[in-house]
């Protein structure tokens, strides 16, 4: 790869301006409980309160502050979002690149049950699911991620087809390495951009998922979310809450969405020179 | 008890003399006669409740509510004593133990057929057969038509509330569309909703949650009031909205906005406790099975913190003897078990536990159960799950569909479960809720004196008596604790005054707080 991809997103505004979100919002996750000195479940007698000094965001239904929940919901979106990142990325990988590699009816076979996948919508099983199962965190992670490999296999194995007919790796097999070796060596060091946004497309759908879980009423009750804020202030829209309850929750779920959105377009330009807003002398 | 015999001669004369000496000559219930109202809409949060034949609704109170706009019972209530439906009089028999009802003689079914004493005597029979969820039959030793006008119905013991649990709750069907019906509640055609009430269903959508009631011109207490009545599905939170924009003209409202829908215009009604809501215990599992566990569950929930809390001052502590303070049946003396964590935590240690750094451990095992609850439930469930956390039980609380809870509570698929019901008016309730075979029982059998008195009381015609039994049946059910009540919700309908909606004595039926009686629609003649 002669194209930087860490120069790439360096140079991008949107880049930057997603790495700054989501570093901010890593922030709110990591020192929730320096930021904030309530516990986000411990109810109250204090109810449906205004912002004021002592709750910078006022309390929800049962006395919980809301500045709290919203710092904590981000540690819930976040680990949710990250975990399935990672975990849907390694069969991703694994398929992807055997399929590549392999080739034959071993890859028809990957690629049908990928496409077979991709056919039924994702959100649609994963409320099916999680309605039935009711997931806790843990749960929910691999849930996701489970549903969410197919996408990056395909584009993987398209990516390691090309590689795979590069010099360099046929050069490796004329020395006898091994399909193993070529995949650990040649292919999948060099697929790094492509890892990068399937990563951060995972982590986004992930975090979207979780809140939309949440806001249906079928997440984790005893888990702090953005989605079940929104679920419950929505519940009290006729008191005008929304201020700082609805709005809060949604900003703070759309702008790390946006921010995700950033570093993958960012990183999806090192892929496609067309996405980029200048040509490079 | 100073107040104890005026108490039981209003009792006994509800129940047994008011009624029918209240009825010389087939006289209604309907309310004084006032504009007629073309069109009067009602939102529900929930929608669809089921269709409104007697076996095809769904078993809760709006269910009930939707299909008492079709069908009729023989004796009825207002929102102070039972009042003449399709018997103009009735009279308690004490020789041998009957009820004779004089039945009206002009009342026609929807399809233009003769009510008759035979269509009666064919319900109860039918429900012998084919048990109606509501009404606990069995009681009816026999039925039988006297004359084309006339029924009696011979009771199998003593029942004292028999108007209230069975003449006044189960519908009567029409012989001649029923007499074929075997699988009653898979019978869904137009056939299934022709009952003698004041309104007839035009248009029922599961899928919107949606019925539409037109007059039944025919009717024969009077003039339906409303040419059509629509119940609406819209969500809670958009129904304080909703009435002010006028897309509504009567729903329950949130206590939150009580004094602005006021303000708008509205009137609002409200009605002292008489939903219980509890927790639900699975007595049959280890350690639940344990009295002494269940009563540390009861010290390790502060009822009135939930009141205060979880609904913000809107609702009143639980008792533990489930009828409550404001009841005229209410046991003062009923073992209360104020908060005293120390307490729970003394009594799950005498049970062998010990508590290690969080949470109680026996044989190596975690002291850990589950808390099962419909979604709506959640910050009841969470303050539970907490408090029962903080003694040192390991909670694993999920919330599930509505009807997900309620076929794992009935399956015994659960170890805790946050649950309700209304209907504590009565105390015929402390059988149906403790004994009772339905889903939202205790189903408790296992307390001989308990289950003794929960019969007795049923049959014992003198109130003092009664009474006395109702006092001991809290005491041993607040000891026994199979279910523990946590709070009774405070509940608000406003509406626009077109309809004079109001409370029914004792709730509507079987005790359905809900106030839509089906007589508010009715103008009279």
């Amino acid at each position: 790869m002669h194209i930087s991809l860490k120069k790439e997103i360096k140079q991008s505004q949107s880049g930057k301006a997603g790495i700054i979100i989501l570093l901010v919002m890593i922030a709110a996750a990591v020192f929730a409980p320096l930021l904030s000195r309530y516990d986000p479940m411990q109810q109250s007698t204090a109810p449906l309160l205004a912002p004021s000094f002592t709750h910078w965001l006022g309390t929800n239904q049962v006395g919980q502050d809301i500045w709290s929940q919203l710092l904590y919901g981000a540690r819930t979106s976040l680990m949710v979002g990250f975990g399935v990142g990672v975990l849907s990325l390694i069969p991703s990988i694994l398929f992807g690149v055997s399929s590549a590699l392999i080739g034959g009816i071993y890859d028809k076979i990957v690629m049908r049950i990928a496409d077979a996948f991709i056919v039924i919508p994702m959100i649609m099983v994963a409320i099916l699911v999680a309605a039935y199962i009711r997931p806790d965190l843990f749960v929910l992670v691999l849930l996701l991620a489970a549903l969410s490999w197919q996408g990056g296999a395909r584009m993987i194995r398209a990516q390691a087809l090309s590689l795979k007919e590069m010099g360099h790796i046929s050069a490796a097999r004329t020395f006898g390495a091994g399909l193993f070796y070529i995949a650990r060596k040649h292919i999948v060091p060099d697929l790094g951009p492509i890892l990068l946004v399937e990563f951060i497309y995972g982590v986004k759908r992930a975090v979207f998922i979780e809140a939309g879980l949440a806001f249906l009423g079928i997440g984790d009750p005893m888990l702090v979310s953005w989605g079940t804020m929104m679920r419950d202030a929505m519940k009290f829209s006729y008191l005008n809450v929304w201020v700082w309850w609805l709005v809060p929750a949604g900003v703070a779920l759309s702008t790390t969405i946006i921010g995700l959105t950033f570093i993958s377009h960012a990183a999806e330009s090192v892929l496609d020179p067309r996405l980029r807003g200048e040509v490079v002398a | 008890m100073p107040a104890a015999p005026k108490f039981l001669s209003k009792i006994a004369i509800i129940i047994l003399v008011i009624p029918p000496l209240l009825l010389p000559a087939c006289s209604n219930d309907a309310v004084p006669t006032s504009p007629q109202v073309e069109s009067y809409t009602i939102a529900d949060s929930t929608g669809d409740w089921g269709f409104p034949s007697p076996y095809a609704s769904y078993s809760r109170g709006p269910g009930y509510v939707r299909m008492s706009f079709v069908f009729e019972t023989l004796v009825w209530k207002n929102a102070a004593a039972f009042v003449p439906q399709l018997a103009c009089k009735w009279s308690y028999n004490s020789d041998d133990n009957s009820y004779t009802f004089e039945l009206q003689q002009n009342v026609k079914w929807q399809d233009g057929t003769d009510f008759t004493a035979d269509d009666v005597v064919f319900t109860y029979n039918y429900t012998k057969a084919h048990p109606y969820q509501w009404v606990d039959n069995s009681i009816v030793k026999s039925a039988q038509a006297l004359d084309r006008y006339t029924v009696k119905l011979c009771l199998g013991k003593p029942y004292a509330p028999f108007l209230q649990n069975v003449a006044g709750v189960q519908p009567i069907l029409p012989k001649h569309i029923w007499g074929n019906v075997i699988a009653p509640e898979e019978f869904l055609t137009p056939d299934a909703v022709i009952g003698t009430g004041p309104y007839i269903l035009a248009d029922y959508s599961k899928a919107r949650g949606t019925y539409l009631y037109k007059t039944n011109d025919n009717y024969y207490l009077g003039k339906p009031a409303v040419d059509e009545i629509k119940f609406v599905k819209i969500a809670a939170e958009m129904t304080p909205a909703a009435l002010k924009k006028g897309i509504v003209d009567s729903a329950a409202i949130p206590a939150e906005v009580v004094d602005d829908i006021k303000a708008a215009g509205f009137i609002v009604i409200s009605e002292p406790p008489s939903w219980n809501g509890k927790l639900s215990i699975n007595f049959k599992k280890e350690p639940l099975s344990s009295k002494k566990f269940r009563q540390a569950l009861a010290y390790a929930i502060d009822r009135d913190a939930l009141a205060r809390i979880v609904f913000r001052g809107n609702a009143v502590s639980g008792s533990p003897g489930m009828m409550p303070s404001t009841s005229l049946w209410y046991n003062p003396d009923t073992p209360q078990y104020e908060y005293d964590p120390a307490k729970a935590q003394e009594l799950i240690e005498g049970l062998g536990y010990t508590l290690q750094s969080e949470y109680f451990t026996k044989d190596g095992q975690p002291l850990k159960l589950s808390l099962i609850a419909a979604a709506d439930y959640k910050d009841v469930g969470q303050f539970i799950a907490r408090q029962l956390e903080q003694v040192g039980i390991d909670i694993d609380f999920q919330t599930l569909e509505a009807k997900t809870v309620d076929a794992r509570v009935g399956a015994w698929d659960f170890d805790l479960s946050i649950y309700g019901h209304g209907g504590i008016f009565d105390p015929s309730i402390l059988y149906r809720m403790i004994l009772g075979d339905s889903f939202n029982s205790a189903r408790y059998s296992q307390d001989a004196e308990l289950t003794r008195l929960l019969n007795a009381q049923l049959s014992e015609m003198n109130a003092s008596k009664r009474k006395d039994m109702v006092f001991r049946i809290q005491e041993l059910y607040a000891e026994d604790l199979p279910a523990l009540t946590l709070y009774y919700p405070k509940s608000h309908w406003a509406h626009d005054g077109s309809i004079p909606l109001y409370y029914t004595m004792d709730g509507v039926a079987v005790g359905v707080p809900i106030p839509l009686n089906r007589m508010s629609f009715v103008q009279e003649k």
